[in-house]
């Protein structure tokens, strides 16, 4: 796990970087989770009443060049948000409990497709569509941001940070780990 | 030719949707069901070829819905496919031992679960 805080680590502080295509989730009042976004989008759940939470990092990935270039594909944000929610409800989180804060989706560079647009809007109809209320959102413009969470107890940080510390963001044409592998018995 | 009827049971929305728009584009006859329990009282009096099932949901997850299917006797033999995000062999174990007929996992693939579901559909 690297650190890309750049704050020197606290005392007993265990500082957990949540890269693009990942989801982490805890209930350990000394993990911290971070992560540097562009037009990434990171969704941080809190359950107030077994102080669990979790993030995720996910880039919608690009349609095949024959469809709409606004249509960006979305099973990857799907996984990646059902995987952060299965991880909290496996340490005994409630989805019904559950609240979101989302950052990022920003657009850094206006000559390229919306893609943080789409991903925000993926991340608020998701967040819609199940029934989890957004307590706060800081998404799109065109500022880099660097989030820290607490995952125990729901606290979050939010800085913007020079575009050049974002990771290049580059959409998957299909996720990496998606092997959608089917095994009969 | 009758086309094949397929129930869904997962408790995320957005995921029902998905499961929806590529099944039914592939032509399949789609059901869907938002929990195990949901889904088991639906098939005490309906039918269908195939069920697909996610595994951690609520009331009642995909384990126990697999074994109260596995128990009643019309659908003793139903085709059972568990879609899921679980990676964990200890999980694959436990649902081929429950009596699933197989495992995807997610991110799924369109054409490979439609693959899978007129493979396993009788």
């Amino acid at each position: 796990m690297s650190d890309l805080s750049g704050l020197p680590p606290g005392a007993g502080l265990q500082r957990v970087t949540v890269l693009q295509g990942e989801a982490h989730a805890s209930a350990d009042p000394n993990v911290e989770l971070s992560t540097v976004l562009g037009s990434c989008v990171a969704t941080c759940l809190f359950d107030p009443l077994s102080r669990i939470g979790g993030m995720n990092h996910f880039l919608l990935a690009e349609p095949p060049s024959t469809r709409s270039r606004d249509n960006f594909d979305e099973h990857y944000g799907l996984f990646l948000m059902e995987l952060l929610i299965n991880k909290m409800l496996g340490l005994g989180a409630v989805k019904s409990r559950v609240k979101a804060r989302v950052y990022g989706g920003a657009n850094l560079n206006p000559a390229m497709k919306p893609i943080g647009t789409a991903n925000a809007a993926f991340a608020r109809k998701f967040l819609e569509s199940e029934g989890i209320p957004i307590a706060f959102e800081d998404m799109e413009g065109r500022a880099a941001r660097r989030i820290h969470f607490m995952p125990a107890s729901g606290m979050v940080r939010c800085r913007t940070a020079p575009i050049e510390s974002a990771p290049m963001d580059k959409p998957l044409v299909r996720p990496q780990s998606a092997s959608g592998d089917v095994e009969l018995f | 030719m009758k086309p094949t009827r397929i129930l869904t049971v997962d408790d995320s929305a957005s995921m029902r949707a998905l499961l929806l728009h590529a099944l039914t584009t592939q032509g399949f006859e789609v059901e869907q069901a938002e929990d195990g329990q949901q889904a088991f009282e639906w098939l005490a009096t309906n039918e269908v070829d195939v069920v697909i099932t996610d595994i951690n949901m609520p009331r009642l997850d995909g384990f126990g819905l697999i074994e109260q299917l596995r128990d009643t006797a019309r659908h003793a033999d139903r085709p059972i496919l568990v879609l899921t995000t679980e990676s964990s062999d200890e999980k694959k174990r436990r649902a081929r031992d429950a009596g699933a007929t197989g495992w995807i996992v997610k991110p799924f693939d369109a054409e490979k679960l439609a693959t899978a579901v007129r493979r396993v559909a009788h």
